[in-house]
């Protein structure tokens, strides 16, 4: 990914004044798409789409890699993902001599040091005048700490949890209902109840699940409103949460369970050695089950539909 | 972020009577001192893995559990969070570290949840 990089959509990119009829029109916001960076093409989601300067600008998302990396790109950039597409994705990346895995093969020869410190360059050489200070420092700080994607921490969600989140997010996404705020029992609650069942099963030393439980806590608080959320539970937030409570006393396990989505993203940052990570993965998994075990109990099987708390009906609660 | 030259706080941060004030030594405590010093490197090598500055920032207990781990692995011994932050104690007034800027950086930008493609697979085949 170390090619030239568009910037963001107030620059005054002349390169490309035309729509290219030949492409097959347009891409719509959470679209999936196929998109150019640098000689590859990635998997990517079009996060928003908006007219400027007399063409269609799209904001991606390259889909597994960190968000530091979403940008504005102009229509040539990208394609449908057509199983066509896709054929021509995998073509490149075999001419590009990548192995197999895709994931890997990105992560390895993709995203070396070097090749974001070429970009940082060249953002500097075109000088557009745009502010993009900040986002060149978050790159070079992600950069820093994020040097090594292979050894990021991976959890298998099992299927019934997987399950779970589909139907999380078919209840909110789709048919525009919420989830009843507040739960009980919240992320507290499940954090703390966790730990007792570790602790009598156990016995004692506990303290390394106390730490990675807090460490928890600390990543769901902070990232609830950030990341966690979809667009229709934001109204929902800022009426739930007051700014002295913590999410985690708010949410429940629908919401927690998203931060394990998340989670290796998060961690990513922090240079944990492989022993430990390999540890703490285990431990991570421990949890996740101590959920799916528990899955009856600790998620809800129905979603409000009323939406009741935000007082304005939209004729969906009949 | 208070304000100031985070690098230089870093240093600031330093213990100026640690680490090598140890209790007065009789002949047996000697073995014991030695293994305070061990110790101690130890301590060293895990912070070059585990900043002290990000044990203020997010990742905070993860880089905690990071050193627990890195010092259970050395000595074959449990080691528990105040362990370890006792520990950091004598060369890190922590309270005066400034929290690492990468991790004031992450998590500013709002960005609506969404499911990776994978979870879908079912329904789009």
């Amino acid at each position: 990914m170390g090619s030239s990089k568009d910037d963001s959509a107030t620059d005054g990119d002349n390169s490309s004044g035309d729509l290219p009829d030949s492409n097959s029109g347009l891409f719509s916001e959470g679209e999936k798409v196929l998109a150019y960076h640098g000689p590859r093409i990635y998997e990517a989601k079009v996060q928003k789409a908006e007219f400027r300067k007399k063409e269609w600008r799209y904001f991606v998302h390259y889909l597994g890699w960190n968000k530091n990396w979403d940008e504005w790109v102009g229509m040539d950039r990208l394609m449908k993902h057509s199983e066509e597409n896709v054929l021509k994705q995998q073509a490149l990346d075999k001419k590009q001599g990548v192995d197999k895995n895709p994931k890997s093969g990105r992560s390895i020869q993709a995203k070396p040091k070097s090749s974001t410190e070429v970009k940082v360059d060249k953002d500097d050489t075109k000088s557009n005048g745009v502010t993009k200070g900040k986002k060149r420092k978050s790159e070079s700080g992600v950069e820093k700490d994020n040097v090594s994607l292979e050894k990021i921490v991976k959890i298998q969600i099992p299927s019934t949890l997987k399950k779970q989140l589909v139907d999380d997010w078919e209840f909110i996404a789709q048919q525009d209902k919420l989830v009843k705020l507040p739960r009980s029992p919240n992320v507290d609650d499940l954090l703390t109840k966790y730990l007792e069942y570790r602790s009598k099963k156990d016995g004692m030393m506990t303290d390394s699940v106390g730490e990675i439980l807090n460490g928890l806590r600390c990543y769901f608080d902070k990232a609830l409103p950030v990341i966690l959320l979809y667009k229709q539970e934001r109204q929902q937030y800022h009426e739930a949460v007051a700014d002295n409570v913590s999410p985690s006393s708010i949410y429940g396990a629908e919401h927690l369970l998203r931060l394990f989505v998340k989670l290796p993203e998060l961690l990513a940052y922090v240079n944990i050695e492989e022993e430990t990570l390999i540890r703490l993965q285990q431990k991570l998994l421990d949890f996740v089950k101590f959920l799916q075990k528990n899955q009856g109990t600790f998620f809800l099987s129905a979603y409000d539909s009323s939406r009741g708390s935000e007082g304005s009906s939209k004729g969906k609660d009949n | 972020m208070e304000g100031g030259e985070g690098r230089d706080e870093e240093q600031d941060g330093m213990s100026v009577h640690s680490p090598c004030n140890a209790p007065p030594s009789s002949a047996s405590s000697l073995r014991k001192e030695q293994s305070q010093v061990e110790l101690e490197l130890r301590l060293l090598e895990a912070l070059e893995i585990y900043p002290p500055a990000k044990l203020r920032g997010i990742h905070r207990h993860f880089v905690l559990y990071g050193l627990m781990e890195f010092l259970r692995r050395s000595f074959g011994r449990h080691f528990s969070p105040s362990d370890v932050l006792q520990l950091l104690d004598r060369f890190y007034d922590l309270e005066m570290l400034k929290p690492d800027d990468d991790d004031a950086e992450i998590l500013n930008q709002e960005e609506d949840f969404s499911l990776p493609q994978s979870y879908f697979i079912k329904e789009e085949s």
